[in-house]
């Protein structure tokens, strides 16, 4: 196809893990970026465009991968990216420092015959850590122009651009040289080949046989499950055969080993090292956070500064954000014509405002925390936190990348669950996502507030909190292994991971990655936040009560009309009245039917309708659960008052009763927006149901276990003093 | 043992020194065999009489030595005899040029003139004939990735590696899992890695390879053969 011919030009960004792709993708695209996912895999799919002169250019950031095998599903997406993107050209992003292994991607992207720059990138680094680097000699050697950047300073991306534009307006552009593996196995390449050229399908046409050749041969699994090239196992099977028993290597890596032979080569010639600095640095810091004593401590150190950062810093903003969200229902109250359509404006403030505004004051701590997590992750830190922390997960059958998102559920499920993205096992990604929302999140907090001081001394309650925390974890490590165990099983993939050197993060990288993960929780989440809302309003307000038990409206206008009492008597002696009114509404409502058919299952564990209702609103999101009990008790305001709720409580229910709510509570259904992000970043809603299902069975089973063993012994009837 | 056409095997080494002395510096004096032999000057003395005596040399004390015809035939012969072993070790048997020498002079000297002369019969045709062009490409092939230390008994797995030692890998295991993925990575045949430590608790390993460094399980390091480097 002609270049000229089409609308845009299209670019793919191809490097290794850590290479600093990123940085240059935001250096090309600035703010223009669309990120989306690939489909059926959580794999992010970013997108830029920019213009060169009169050139609009469409470059796609492929996600780091170290070959072009089809072992992971960030290969499988690179692989088909390139093979049928319709992609004009390929920037292949080196890091400098590390030539050896980042161009082991470089021979393989050759075999692709498509036109391709080497974008040596982080040159700085390399001088600095005394490399001399003949970039001509890599050029000719690889059939490629080399662009020399610094992606962190902006260093060297005019000349990328300039490189661009003349690569897109030149009618022959230069094609990579193909590596030579020797005589043997360029005979099988030549070989296969040709059996190849007649059976690619047209779709293909743009890739050269040879590649497929190639990929047969490396007994690549994808390629080797294509239906048109099955008549070519069995001679590919002997080709690897004959190469093994002649050179005596393995044939799973027989061709990495050729590969890794033409570029020692190569980097022999064209790398010089004067001294190596930089990477002793590394290197110290290295024997300390990794050191086998000190690893451990070090980490919880940084995890408890992380928290610190999170939670103590976005609670200013969560604050202005609450009483932005109380202005906005105060105007709109104000604004909204007096007694006209009330379904409306209760539906708007209470539904709406309230709902979405619930989840919003999140946000804050959502950017602080990916904000902490971007840095950490630029650092390098990140991968080293999960080799510190892998001997511990191993024990519940989970690696290292599963500590962090787990610990993350600490604050919230929902950023939690999207910090999964970094753990590269399918398996252990589901496992880790499934069982994370029994980590006691922050939601569940107000809850644990409430309850505990109504029903504990005040010497019990730090140690009834650790309690509710450490069964959150030991459920959640216990569920992990069940699930490896059952569901996921199989032999534990090869963990092999790469840590790279420390490096400072740039500001602008660590803001774009923070506003993408905002970005979608905002998105996604939201949408589904707000149907839950107004769901939830719906079955809280209807059917609607209109004869009481008593004739409260009728009483609030007398007091309201009691001219003998002071504007503050009246308003003390509504409250209640007012309380009332709503708590039978309440009953009523779909939301208290429901209650009462629930409670009859959860009887048995000690709850009666009041609790069970109110779990309902626990579902929209946990702290409601406190809101919504407020309500069935006749206060108006139960946070407000919650020495009042607490008295009443107290009344209703024995401490085993108020510990199973709590128990209750913590391990039952996760909120809509955790279920929202589950159903998301799983991407099956039989995964999401089995959570669901598998939740309200280890609360139910757990808390009856808890309630009846404890009314047989006869524990908690009494106020612990 | 005082056949005429049979001479020492170092009488031998004494008519190519003097052979290629007199070739690049147009005349040999007993000091520059010695030092080109590493033998003191009576023991060349010796030997020059012993070639004298076979009519190959002209020898007088104190004027420069010289080959008589006889005498250069046979140091021609044996000089293309030990380009013709050199040759055959250090191209074929793909030897690096210090062990092809010796090894060309140990064989001279080792097996008889019979026997030499059918060899380098043989040698000449593998490196040279037209119909042994494909032997050679195999050769050339298979030769290089024969390993040059066979004594495996020095190898250890990966996990046995004492920590701040660096080792090459010799061998990765067939029954590793995911060999691939370990290969993706750079852990093949001949390269260089230093392990660098354990992880906490669990069996993960810090082995740096290229620039930067791997973690990878113990359980998984077994299967990595490496030779520990001096």
């Amino acid at each position: 196809m002609d270049a000229a011919m089409k609308t845009t030009f299209r670019i793919a960004l191809a490097g290794n893990p850590n290479c600093g792709k990123t940085t240059i993708f935001n250096q090309l695209t600035g703010t223009r970026q669309h990120v989306g996912n690939y489909p059926g895999v959580t794999v992010e799919r970013k997108t830029g465009g920019f213009r060169i002169h009169d050139l609009a250019v469409e470059v796609i950031d492929l996600p780091g991968v170290y070959s072009l095998s089809s072992t992971s599903p960030e290969e499988r997406v690179a692989f088909r990216e390139l093979v049928d993107g319709g992609i004009d050209l390929i920037l292949n992003v080196i890091d400098s420092g590390n030539a050896q292994r980042n161009l082991y991607l470089t021979t393989q992207l050759a075999e692709l015959d498509l036109p391709m720059v080497l974008v040596f990138n982080m040159i700085d680094d390399a001088k600095e850590r005394g490399l001399e680097i003949d970039f001509e000699k890599f050029s000719a050697f690889f059939g490629a122009p080399v662009v020399q950047t610094v992606g962190s300073a902006g260093n060297g991306m005019d000349d990328l651009r300039e490189m661009i534009y003349r690569i897109a307006n030149d009618p022959a552009p230069r094609r990579p040289v193909k590596p030579k593996y020797g005589p043997k196995t360029d005979q099988a390449i030549r070989a296969l080949t040709e059996a190849v050229e007649p059976l690619l399908r047209p779709e293909n046409r743009r890739i050269p046989a040879r590649y497929f050749a190639i990929k047969l041969l490396e007994n690549d699994p994808e390629i080797c499950n294509r239906a048109e090239f099955a008549s070519l196992l069995q001679p590919a099977e002997e080709w690897r055969g004959k190469i093994t028993t002649r050179n005596g290597i393995n044939s799973e890596t027989l061709m990495a080993d050729y590969r890794y032979g033409v570029i020692a080569g190569a980097c022999r010639e064209a790398i010089q090292i004067s001294h190596d600095r930089r990477r002793q640095l590394s290197d110290v810091i290295d024997r300390v956070v990794t050191n086998r004593f000190l690893g451990l401590p070090i980490f919880l150190v940084m995890m408890y500064l992380m928290f610190l950062f999170t939670f103590v810093l976005g609670e200013y903003p969560m604050m202005w954000l609450e009483t932005l969200f109380e202005g906005l229902a105060d105007l709109v109250n104000a604004l909204w014509p007096t007694g006209q359509a009330e379904f409306f404006r209760r539906l708007v403030i209470e539904g709406i405002i309230g709902g979405v505004g619930g989840v919003l004051i999140f946000l804050p701590n959502i950017l602080l925390l990916f904000m902490a997590i971007a840095f950490l992750e630029g650092t390098g830190y990140m991968a080293r936190a999960a080799f510190v922390m892998d001997g511990f997960m191993h024990l519940f059958g989970l690696h290292g990348k599963s500590f962090i998102p787990m610990l993350l559920g600490f604050g919230c499920s929902v950023p939690a669950v999207m910090a999964t993205r970094t753990i590269e096992s399918e398996r252990d990604r589901l496992t880790t996502i499934l069982v994370i929302p029994f980590m006691s999140c922050g939601a569940r907090l107000p809850i644990y507030a409430m309850i505990i001081p109504a029903f504990f001394a005040l010497r019990y309650q730090a140690a009834v909190m650790f309690i509710m925390y450490f069964i959150g974890v030991v459920v959640a490590l216990g569920c992990a292994l069940l699930l490896k165990s059952t569901l996921f099983k199989g032999d534990g993939e090869v963990f092999v991971m790469e840590l790279p050197p420390y490096r400072m993060p740039t500001f602008q990288s660590i803001l774009i990655q923070m506003w993408e993960r905002a970005v979608m929780y905002l998105q996604k989440a939201g949408t589904l936040i707000l149907t839950a809302s107004v769901i939830l309003f719906v079955i809280n307000t209807f059917p609607v009560r209109t004869s009481f038990t008593q004739d409260y409206p009728a009483q609030i206008a007398a007091i309201e009309h009691d001219q003998t009492l002071s504007e503050e008597e009246r308003s003390r002696e509504i409250a209640p009245l007012r309380g009332a009114m709503r708590a039978e509404l309440l009953e009523y409502s779909l939301a208290g039917r429901i209650g009462k058919v629930l409670a009859i299952p959860l009887q048995a564990v000690g709850f009666d309708w009041r609790v069970s209702s109110a779990l309902i609103g626990a579902t929209a999101a946990k702290e409601l659960f406190v809101a919504q009990l407020g309500v069935l008790f006749s206060i108006e305001d139960a946070e407000a008052s919650a020495s009042t709720l607490q008295q009443q409580l107290r009344r209703s229910y024995t401490p085993l009763q108020a510990f199973c709510i709590m128990l209750f509570c913590l391990l039952t259904i996760p909120c809509i927006a955790t279920i929202a992000v589950v159903r998301r970043e799983t991407g099956s809603w039989a995964l999401t149901g089995l959570q669901i299902v598998g939740f309200t069975v280890v609360a139910y089973t757990l808390t009856f276990v808890v309630f009846q063993v404890g009314r047989l012994l006869g524990i908690g009837v009494e106020f612990l003093q | 043992m005082s056949d005429n056409d049979l001479i020492s095997s170092s009488l031998e080494d004494y008519l190519e020194a003097i052979a290629e002395i007199i070739e690049r510096n147009g005349h040999a004096h007993t000091k520059d065999i010695a030092d080109r032999l590493h033998v003191k000057m009576p023991s060349v003395t010796n030997a020059l009489q012993a070639l004298s005596v076979r009519g190959l040399i002209n020898y007088q004390s104190h004027s420069p030595v010289v080959l008589t015809s006889l005498g250069a035939e046979k140091a021609a012969v044996i000089r293309h005899r030990h380009a013709v072993l050199k040759r055959f070790f250090s191209e074929i048997l793909k030897l690096d040029s210090e062990t092809a020498d010796s090894a060309a002079c140990r064989i001279e000297h080792l097996i008889g003139e019979t026997v030499l002369s059918r060899f380098v019969v043989l040698a000449e045709a593998i490196g040279e004939r037209d119909d042994c062009r494909e032997l050679r490409r195999y050769l050339e092939e298979t030769m290089p990735k024969i390993a040059t230390s066979d004594d495996s008994s020095e190898w250890i797995s990966l996990d046995k590696l004492p920590k701040g030692k660096s080792a090459v890998v010799m061998r990765v295991g067939e029954n590793l899992r995911g060999v691939k993925k370990f290969a993706d990575l750079g852990l093949v045949t001949g390269t260089l890695l230093e392990f660098e430590g354990r992880a906490p608790l669990g069996d993960l390993m810090r082995v740096k390879v290229m620039g930067s460094s791997l973690s990878l399980r113990a359980s998984d390091a077994r299967y990595i053969l490496v030779k520990v480097m001096s």
